[in-house]
């Protein structure tokens, strides 16, 4: 079977899953603010004001752009956004775990200093890189079944021969 | 392409657009509602020991001259066992006046977090904070937010710990500091507070390990004079 007839599938799943993903951790952080705020201060790399303010606001950017990616509305924009997001994520764990910082990477809610020992930076950090490669698909290739988005020119943006 | 399928793309983008441009719409308006209710604000309701100057923490004798700030979520297992460990004996300190201690209860943890702070405070109110603050503490329910504290057990609560006062009842039942917790807690986050318990001996942090070493931190309060 020949890829263009997979891809607008794949698209679909990948949607489905970063769009789910940022909508959920969106919600349960926005549904939190002082927690959310205290994750992002935990990280210790922005000023204060800077990480309290980032600490509002990003949740209701995660869940806009998850909300988009579902729709599939201004798929490349948003999965563009989540993806730098997630590469945001890896970084912000890696440098924590460089340093030897004990902290929740607070991705779904929670967040701030956990016991030494309690910290899970491998898997979050996998999980954020997985979630990263989903974006980077739907960029290239951001038209996929049921979507909003509608596509002229189908040259640049992957195969649509089928529509 | 016909006029008409020329339309009707016209038509499609231009929905799209707006469909696009109301998501953003209600992303900002969720930031700026984010924003302006975890700003604190100084019109609520707080107890009579509490100043936006310190932070809107319950403070204990004001005028001792050695200062503690502890910031703790009475929700909180950690805070909990630093209670445990060091409870006594900085109630003592507080009872023979050696220190201003300025309580910053936080509320993150969630619902069951705002209605045991706020009730606290209005223990506050009739001198019975501290009392109130150990007996939580020894209560503390074993999951968090479990239905466990409410407003009627957390009367008993407050009655338990000597608080027989019709004032606090009320003040329990009506909320009264409900907001407040929202100035504590916009307070910490200005203050890097990241964790919890977190405290501050004359406006230095603890040392991490001292917090369940009681050796430990009896010698930190003796190098600031406190015996």
């Amino acid at each position: 079977m020949p890829f263009s007839k997979f891809q607008p599938w794949i698209t679909l799943i990948c949607r489905i899953l970063l769009g789910v993903v940022l909508l959920l951790a969106g919600y349960l952080k926005a549904k939190s603010p002082a927690e959310a705020q205290m994750a992002v201060r935990a990280y210790d790399v922005l000023p204060v004001t800077l990480a309290n303010f980032f600490g509002l606001a990003l949740p209701w950017f995660e869940m806009g752009a998850g909300l988009l990616l579902i729709v599939g509305l201004a798929v490349r924009y948003s999965a563009l956004f989540g993806a730098a997001l997630m590469l945001l994520f890896v970084a912000a764990i890696s440098q924590a775990w460089a340093r030897g910082l004990s902290i929740d990477c607070g991705c779904f809610g929670g967040g701030g200093q956990v016991a030494a020992g309690h910290t899970k930076y491998l898997q979050e950090i996998l999980r954020d890189l997985g979630l990263t490669l989903t974006g980077v698909f739907l960029y290239r290739f951001p038209q996929g079944k049921f979507g909003i988005d509608k596509f002229e020119s189908t040259s640049e943006l992957g195969d649509n021969s089928e529509r | 392409m016909s006029d008409k399928k020329k339309i009707n793309k016209a038509k499609d983008t231009t929905n799209r657009n707006i469909a696009i441009g109301m998501v953003i719409f209600v992303v900002l308006v969720g930031v700026l509602f984010s924003f302006l209710s975890n700003k604190t604000n100084s019109k609520v309701s707080i107890p009579a020991s509490v100043s936006a100057t310190n932070g809107y923490g319950v403070v204990l004798n004001k005028d001792a001259k050695v200062q503690v700030d502890l910031w703790e979520d009475f929700q909180c297992p950690h805070c909990k066992e630093f209670e445990m460990v060091s409870g006594n004996y900085v109630n003592d300190l507080v009872r023979a006046g050696k220190i201003k201690i300025v309580y910053h209860p936080m509320t993150f943890i969630g619902p069951e977090s705002i209605l045991a702070a706020a009730a606290a405070a209005c223990t506050a109110d009739s001198g019975k904070f501290l009392d109130m603050h150990t007996a939580l503490f020894n209560n503390q329910p074993a999951n968090e937010n479990s239905g466990a504290w409410t407003n009627t057990s957390l009367k008993l609560l407050a009655i338990s710990a000597g608080d027989t006062s019709k004032k606090t009842a009320s003040c329990i039942d009506s909320g009264k500091y409900t907001n407040w917790t929202n100035n504590v807690e916009a307070d910490a986050a200005k203050k890097n507070v990241n964790s919890t318990p977190t405290m501050f001996i004359n406006g230095k942090q603890l040392n991490q390990a001292h917090y369940l070493d009681l050796t430990a931190l009896k010698a930190d309060f003796a190098a600031v004079g406190v015996k």
